[in-house]
């Protein structure tokens, strides 16, 4: 009770402090989202992707630029 | 008398109030008529509301020993019970919601920030894919170059670029495998080249990284001849991009590159 209380009088209140709050929610809310994407994907394709078969190639030491 | 229609929208007490006349004699109790009203009934549609709706002029008539006086009362009309869709500081209707009202807040205010946060997010990935999709067409990026600082690559490394939407090998080969390459008896090769056809620098080898069998992109510094591979079927190439085992049937690929200047390579 007393934290949301606090909450509406630090933050949803103004709007100014609404909407740095989104903003920065959106930054961790984009990580966080990717993220558990990628994941996902990456538990869905386990043992197809080229990390799981790369052993099977020997040491290939490769370097990537753009 | 009182005559009502029968409509469950009027209700009215039996309840009689005396006139301001004083009585002339006493008292005499009289049996009066019972107001009888109807039950109520149903009405779930427009035209049973139609036909219960009082229209036209009621009539009320009074005499003497009958009701002076009909109190239409609305104590007895049931308010419909909304407590499923209060939220709890609002449930008791005799508390004051004044003090739990930030909660409330809060906790809408919650989902509408929740909701733009995921909207922005939404908003930025729309936009980035349109001026990413504003990004140099095709005709530009054929006409690509690619300018490389040598001095990144160390030696016996293979560094991989992107030039024109193709892997770009460049290798920065040991004196022992420049050696080993040039040594090759081109007889026994499957598509004959020399290892000095393929590189102007020989310590430098450029090449597309694109398996001419099947365009997969072979991996560096594994295989048989420890220069490239194929993982997807087995093709081994030398340190000078030459097939040598397996299923392609061409060398890699040389693209047109030259060295304008000491540790600067330019391909395209």
């Amino acid at each position: 009770m007393s934290f949301l209380n606090k909450v509406y009088q630090a933050v949803f209140r103004r709007t100014s402090t609404f909407a740095l709050a989104v903003v920065t929610g959106a930054f961790f809310f984009e990580r966080g989202f990717d993220q558990g994407a990628e994941a996902l994907f990456r538990y869905v394709n386990r043992g197809k992707l080229y990390e799981d078969v790369k052993h099977q190639f020997g040491g290939a030491g490769e370097e990537e630029e753009e | 008398m009182i005559s009502l229609p029968k409509s469950p929208l009027l209700y009215a007490v039996t309840q009689t109030v005396a006139n301001l006349a004083k009585p002339v004699g006493q008292a005499v109790v009289t049996q009066t008529e019972k107001i009888v009203v109807a039950p109520q009934r149903l009405v779930q549609t427009s035209y049973a509301m139609s036909k219960l709706t009082p229209t036209g002029a009621d009539r009320v008539s009074v005499s003497l020993c009958s009701p002076a006086q009909v109190r239409f009362a609305h104590t007895d009309v049931q308010v419909p019970d909304f407590s499923a869709y209060r939220r709890d500081g609002t449930k008791d209707s005799r508390a004051s919601s004044a003090p739990t009202a930030a909660k409330r807040q809060a906790f809408t205010y919650m989902f509408v920030g929740g909701g733009t946060m995921a909207g922005a997010y939404a908003a930025k990935t729309v936009v980035g894919e349109f001026v990413s999709s504003l990004s140099a067409s095709a005709d530009v990026l054929a006409m690509a170059k690619i300018e490389i600082k040598l001095a990144d690559i160390p030696e016996g490394k293979n560094m991989t670029f992107k030039w024109r939407g193709k892997p770009l090998f460049v290798r920065h080969r040991t004196a022992e495998e420049i050696s080993t390459e040039q040594a090759v008896d081109i007889s026994q090769l499957r598509h004959a080249e020399t290892d000095a056809e393929r590189v102007k620098d020989p310590e430098w080898l450029v090449l597309l990284g694109i398996c001419t069998h099947l365009g997969c992109v072979p991996l560096a510094n594994a295989g048989d001849y420890g220069g490239y591979y194929c993982p997807c079927h087995g093709s081994h190439y030398d340190a000078s991009g030459r097939i040598r085992k397996g299923p392609a049937p061409l060398n890699m690929e040389i693209p047109e590159y030259e060295f304008p200047e000491e540790g600067l390579l330019i391909v395209g």
